[in-house]
């Protein structure tokens, strides 16, 4: 391939490569940072594209569940066989524990401490799931019109799913309890002890530090509840994963906790918003 | 310039196209929990078109417009999708034209790489995803690439498919004498 085109100087090209990378460094660091002309600007496009980001998904919603039901049909039939099971034994704890929600309701209002029950909610559907591969997020149709805010919580009847990170007029964005940034304050249900759960991608348990000693013991099958301490970003009392393990960590001087979520964020249809502003 | 303007805007409306294809569509088709990138291969096929220089210019474009979308540090995406632009772009000149299956085995390769890419400066700037799942995640990307690879390609010579020769591509040594 023959070209009469005198060759150009290779120093534009260059440096146009090296633009390109300097401007994108200089964005991430922006980004990293979460400035906030940054988050207005990705507020302003969410707001003019969440809409027709959802007449697409509207329109691709039947080829979506077509592939859901080709790649998925054997795992749906272990969990519809799973959560039979747990169903039988959800309703035979339900008649105990409505005695004990009551109770401590009760108590909860006698000694002015915000009880979970009391915070109003707002339900909402999940449109989307991630967006990328390397996101932890999910998209509800509610946004500021419908009293929603950052950082409310976001729960469902199996517990604590995450927060609001970004809302728009009628979007919002929740930060799963599983992105590796996410962190919320604990307490061991049997034994009170306090610690503070990150997220570990998906599919992983969260890891719980806490400032136990490594010889304390913690059973696998604790339950694990937002602790709700002082400025808390959560109200107490949200249920939010199961021990299945325990290890030492900092050197053999405290007792990290090993915890799987209980709620599965990967499968998630509706959520509900605690209108909780209490802290963070 | 005229012509430049229309492949600008042609490109453009292709980037967006592809970003509420991506977003509405193609992420939630998950396979072993990991979707295809359809920006990436879009990407990608620019550049096996065009070459390294607009390669990069368009990876940037459209890691910028998918950034805006995403909840993931802002310019992470413009960074990487630049970067295998320019790559994907020089290993397609050094070969003249890559033609027959070759864009389809770049388009893996390059879908594989990215993905590491991504998760590797991703864990440098602070998203602490484990790198332990990313193996499979780079597997379906790379599948998906190679799959939508040549219609994408089609589709891109339409948009910005111009015949001056790429200013990178002319300047690699023992090229286009």
């Amino acid at each position: 391939m023959a070209l009469s085109r005198p060759r150009p100087r290779n120093t534009g090209s260059r440096a146009r490569l090296t633009i390109l990378l300097l401007a994108s460094i200089t964005l991430l660091t922006f980004g990293v940072r979460d400035v906030p002309v940054v988050r207005d600007v990705r507020e302003g496009v969410g707001t003019v594209l969440d809409p027709v980001v959802g007449v697409v998904q509207d329109i691709g919603r039947p080829f979506a569940n077509a592939w859901d039901g080709v790649t998925g049909y054997g795992e749906l039939e272990e969990e519809n066989e799973r959560l039979r099971a747990e169903l039988d034994e959800a309703r035979s704890g339900a008649v105990s524990e409505s005695d004990a929600t009551r109770q401590l309701a009760e108590l909860s209002r006698a000694v002015e401490l915000p009880y979970l029950g009391d915070v109003p909610t707002v339900a909402a559907t999940v449109v989307s799931g991630p967006r990328s591969n390397f996101s932890h997020a999910i998209e509800i149709d509610k946004g500021t019109d419908d009293g929603l805010a950052v950082n409310m919580p976001v729960v469902t009847g199996g517990g604590l799913v995450g927060r609001i990170s970004r809302a728009t007029g009628s979007n919002a964005t929740v930060e799963l309890i599983t992105d590796p940034e996410f962190r919320v304050g604990v307490r061991v249900a049997d034994t009170g002890a306090l610690g503070t759960a990150e997220g570990h991608g998906r599919d992983e348990p969260l890891a719980v530090d806490t400032g136990l000693d490594p010889d304390d013991e913690v059973a696998a099958g604790a339950g694990l509840v937002t602790s709700g301490v002082d400025r808390s970003a959560y109200p107490a009392g949200i249920p939010v994963a199961e021990v299945i393990e325990t290890r030492s960590s900092s050197g053999g001087l405290a007792l990290e906790l090993v915890a799987e979520p209980l709620v599965d964020v990967d499968t998630l249809s509706y959520v509900s918003v605690l209108q909780w502003e209490g802290g963070g | 310039m005229r012509q430049r303007r229309y492949r600008l805007l042609r490109g453009a409306l292709l980037v967006l196209a592809a970003l509420l294809l991506q977003v509405g569509v193609v992420a939630d088709l998950r396979l072993f929990d990991a979707a295809g990138d359809l920006l990436l291969v879009l990407v990608i096929a620019i550049a096996l078109v065009e070459g390294p220089d607009r390669g990069a210019t368009w990876g940037f474009v459209a890691g910028i417009a998918y950034d805006l979308l995403l909840d993931t540090p802002f310019g992470l995406t413009a960074l990487v999708y630049a970067l295998v632009g320019f790559l994907v772009g020089a290993v397609g000149v050094s070969m003249v034209r890559p033609a027959g299956w070759w864009p389809v085995v770049i388009a893996a390769v390059a879908g594989f790489l990215a993905t590491f890419a991504y998760a590797v400066v991703g864990n440098l700037v602070g998203i602490g995803e484990p790198l332990g799942g990313v193996p499979v995640v780079a597997l379906v990307v790379a599948g998906w690439s190679a799959v939508l690879v040549l219609p994408v390609m089609r589709l891109a010579r339409w948009a910005v498919g111009t015949t001056e020769p790429d200013r990178i591509a002319m300047a690699l040594p023992g090229r286009l004498s």
